[in-house]
């Protein structure tokens, strides 16, 4: 009789805790939600902006083509080592 | 030769038991797991060498100053301890009678006022608690290490890809299934008669399909102090075994289609909302799980000490020095538990054979979970990512990767992983909260 009991126990935690479980996580899902949309809508991040703005000139061509070119030996002297 | 025969009556060979030397076996076989199969060596390196050291015989290590001073003391302090225990012991019977005795008293009988008397004979005397027992009620006992280790990983946790995508939640809600099945499974196999867990002790070997060793050493030292080493050894190990648990699993529950599933890029997210987020999330936890406080409160408070940008040498702190140093102490103090009386018994094979249940149902959990939602919503999500709902950051997540780069060499589920897989680390914390509540 008594192991019905444990049984009956274990089974009310289990249907307890999981359901617990969703239902705090599934509040945790809303209030991250709405924080996220509160705080982008008040408090856009200025932080993206001004990184992709101003903090990133464009690199000097010439260096790109002198970066280009040495990945190109890289590549070519790789797919010679490594040929199948 | 009368010394020749005390020193050998004195030695570890002599005073050998058979339980001590399968133990010391055991400790062996974790070291060699953790050096030579890089096992979570962190921790089963100091699990491993605790446990070596709690078995050596006549040292007395692991045990305290009461136990250690019933073992070996002079037959005069026995009378002593005797009296202070309200006992008196039979001149007739041997020493290992009254030994016995004694032992048989502290364990059940004395009050507490009598434990403290006998307590203080035996420090009296010059007997002290042995260093792995002392590291063990300061470090676990006391709750302590775990949580600490919990605010290092607060502290290394980023929820960027929790917040940029909050649904992956669900994820980490749906795979702590495993833990509430395997409590019902150590409930069953009571019932059935083959293994003899109450409802604390199951739901304490539940916890390990978490895949969150700070929070199952928490919760078993709360629930269950007498299974903690054979748990912690079985989480510890099964987080090892995740690279090789999971994926059949999830071959098993997923087309090569789902697969090969690409997510859309996660969107940015803004440094407010990551400092805002350990906030909110205390908030919750204040108002409806107070039992989960101290593991969540220590990981949202290592979390804000990350995001808010102002106290970067405590960050460095909680999430290096910090941490190793209670790792130490905390894998001492785990291995302290690996006594041969505690941990040779049926029940430990009990236990690890539900930890394996409990992985591969908290994993085929969060697979079926993440089809659903599949189903349910225009934005496609790979159900990959629904196995890194078990926590063990950032194994699983790695897992999920790797998986899906197997069906589709360009399609990289790491930070998508991440969402679930530090979900999985609050839906075992609250697990475990809820079951303290029920329980504790």
């Amino acid at each position: 009789m008594r192991d019905f009991e444990l049984l009956e126990e274990g089974l009310a935690l289990m249907g307890l805790g999981m359901g617990f479980v969703f239902v705090f996580l599934t509040v945790l899902v809303i209030t991250v939600t709405l924080m996220s949309l509160l705080l982008r809508r008040f408090a856009p991040a200025p932080v993206e902006s001004a990184a992709s703005g101003v903090a990133r000139p464009a690199p000097p061509a010439q260096q790109d083509e002198e970066v280009m070119a040495v990945i190109g030996v890289a590549l070519h002297r790789y797919r010679q080592r490594h040929r199948r | 030769m009368e010394n020749l025969v005390t020193l050998w009556y004195g030695s570890g060979a002599y005073n050998l038991t058979l339980g001590q030397a399968v133990m010391i076996l055991v400790g062996l076989v974790l070291l060699y797991l953790a050096i030579a199969k890089k096992f979570e060596p962190l921790l089963l390196v100091p699990i491993g060498f605790g446990g070596i050291l709690a078995n050596i015989p006549e040292a007395g290590l692991a045990i305290s100053a009461l136990d250690q001073a019933i073992e070996v003391a002079r037959p005069a302090v026995l009378h002593q301890m005797a009296s202070a225990l309200g006992a008196t012991l039979d001149p007739l019977a041997g020493q290992e009678a009254w030994r016995a005795t004694l032992k048989a008293l502290v364990d059940n009988g004395a009050s507490p006022d009598q434990l403290r008397a006998a307590k203080d004979v035996a420090t009296n005397v010059g007997f002290g608690d042995g260093l792995l027992y002392t590291f063990y009620q300061v470090a676990v006992a006391s709750g302590i290490a775990p949580l600490i280790i919990f605010m290092g990983v607060g502290a290394m946790t980023d929820f960027g890809p929790l917040l940029a995508n909050p649904r992956t939640l669900f994820l980490g809600a749906a795979a702590q299934f495993g833990i509430f099945a395997t409590l019902f499974g150590a409930v069953g196999m009571s019932a059935m008669g083959w293994m003899d867990f109450s409802l604390e002790q199951s739901a304490a070997i539940g916890i390990i399909g978490g895949a969150d060793g700070p929070t199952s050493i928490y919760v078993s030292s709360v629930l269950a102090p007498e299974l903690l080493g054979a748990i912690a050894v079985a989480a510890y190990a099964y987080m090892a075994l995740v690279p090789m648990i999971q994926p059949p699993i999830m071959k098993l529950l997923t087309t090569k289609r789902e697969r090969e599933i690409t997510m859309t890029q996660l969107r940015p997210v803004s440094k407010l909302e990551k400092i805002v987020f350990p906030l909110a999330l205390l908030m919750l936890v204040a108002l409806f799980l107070p039992d989960a406080s101290p593991l969540l409160g220590m990981f949202c408070f290592g979390n804000l000490m990350r995001e808010c940008g102002v106290v970067e040498r405590l960050t460095d702190t909680a999430q290096n020095a910090l941490i190793n140093i209670v790792t130490i102490v905390l894998g001492l103090a785990v291995g302290s538990r690996l006594m041969a009386e505690s941990f040779l018994a049926l029940e430990t094979l009990g236990i690890m054979a539900l930890g394996m249940v409990a992985f591969a149902i908290g994993t085929a959990a969060g697979i079926l979970m993440a089809k659903l939602m599949n189903v349910m919503s225009k934005m496609p999500i790979n159900p990959l990512i629904g196995a890194a709902g078990v926590s063990a950051v950032p194994m699983a997540a790695r897992v999920a990767n790797k998986v899906g780069l197997e069906s589709n060499p360009h399609n990289f589920l790491l930070m998508h992983a991440m969402g679930p897989n530090v979900a999985g680390v609050i839906g075992s914390a609250v697990a475990a909260g809820v079951m303290i509540k029920y329980l504790g």
